[in-house]
């Protein structure tokens, strides 16, 4: 079952992240990460997108992802830490149909 | 003896895109020695300037855009959406990595570093600037100025717009403001959480004063020297390859 979801999650003290994903009998398809944080460098943005491809939208294996990007790319997040990408994709519902 | 840094007011008020364009080829070629450390000040008649990071969609109300003649641009720099007008003075500040005003080299460092000599001239005009994490200036809780920044290319560079004497009626409609961070604010609109230097001290005031008074701000808090200059050749090259393969295209400003 294929479903669209989407969050906006605002970082406590920090920035707006915006989540749009695809998400295929529980596992991530594609996401697009969009919002008004830093990340330096900032082509590392699709990288952490492309990584999340193929992982089951579940804490433990969402977490584990975000943090092999941020260990293995060096990115500097500011507005947005490891953690706000997480809660961000696990918070994403399912979009509202349009009547 | 004092450091010299370069003061350049190229601008293209009308053609933001070729505005983004010499606000990324500065400080490409001053991490590269080929250019010297430079602040740049310049105008957008009525731009929407996106995040690099945003999304034009869920961002811009395209109608609005529309009715009001505004465009849609989008900067190399990470942060959130900004409406420039002419009443709206954008400054750039690039300095070759390792500079000793910001050793650490890191985002937050260059935001608060290198928003003081906005501080100090915004002060010296009798606003109450003060600096407020993550990128903001703040004078009595309401944003007058956003700053946005980058490590990158072998430079330090933050930039910033400051509302000198922005039309805030077309800055609500143009942007959308998701709801959930309205609610962080407290405040019911975009309006309501932004404020102009003319505003502030109640009476008429141009960018070019505000300008000025930076010029002295950044001398005096950094201790340099700004000495009027231009662009390389070099620059100027970089700046029209950018235009032609990114900041005129769609593909770059408006998607995914």
């Amino acid at each position: 079952m294929v479903s669209v979801k989407s969050a906006d999650y605002k970082a406590p003290g920090g920035k707006l992240v915006r989540v749009r994903l695809k998400e295929e009998n529980g596992v991530i398809d594609s996401v697009r990460i969009s919002g008004d944080f830093f990340l330096v460098p900032e082509e590392d943005l699709s990288k952490l997108e492309k990584i999340l491809e193929e992982v089951p939208l579940r804490e433990a294996e969402v977490r584990l992802a975000i943090d092999r990007f941020f260990s293995a790319t060096r990115a500097q997040g500011l507005g947005v830490s490891a953690d706000d990408f997480v809660n961000a994709l696990l918070s994403a519902k399912e979009e509202a149909v349009d009547a | 003896m004092k450091e010299t840094w370069r003061l350049v007011d190229l601008e293209y008020r009308d053609d933001p895109f070729m505005n983004l364009a010499v606000e990324e080829a500065i400080p490409r070629a001053v991490g590269k020695g080929k250019a010297p450390n430079t602040v740049r000040f310049w105008h957008n008649s009525n731009t929407i300037v996106l995040g690099c990071f945003q999304s034009a969609e869920l961002e811009v109300n395209f109608e609005a855009c529309k009715e009001t003649g505004t465009q849609v641009v989008r900067r190399f720099t990470g942060g959130g959406a900004v409406y420039h007008d002419s009443g709206n003075l954008n400054y750039a500040i690039s300095l070759r990595k390792g500079h000793p005003l910001v050793p650490e080299a890191d985002l937050q460092s260059v935001f608060r570093r290198l928003s003081e000599g906005a501080v100090q001239g915004l002060r010296s005009l009798g606003v109450r600037a003060e600096f407020q994490t993550i990128n903001d200036i703040q004078v009595d809780g309401k944003k007058v100025s956003g700053a946005a920044g980058s490590i990158r290319w072998g430079t330090i560079f933050h930039h910033g717009c400051i509302l000198v004497a922005s039309d805030l009626a077309i800055l609500g409609k143009v942007l959308n403001v998701p709801k959930v961070k309205l609610a962080d604010k407290h405040v019911a609109s975009v309006q309501k959480r932004v404020t102009t230097v003319r505003d502030e001290l109640n009476r008429d005031v141009t960018t070019r004063e505000v300008r000025d008074a930076m010029v002295k701000g950044i001398e005096t808090c950094y201790s340099v020297s700004l000495e009027e200059g231009v662009l390389t050749r070099d620059e100027l090259s970089v700046s029209e390859e950018l235009y032609r393969s990114k900041y005129s295209r769609p593909e770059w400003n408006l998607e995914p």
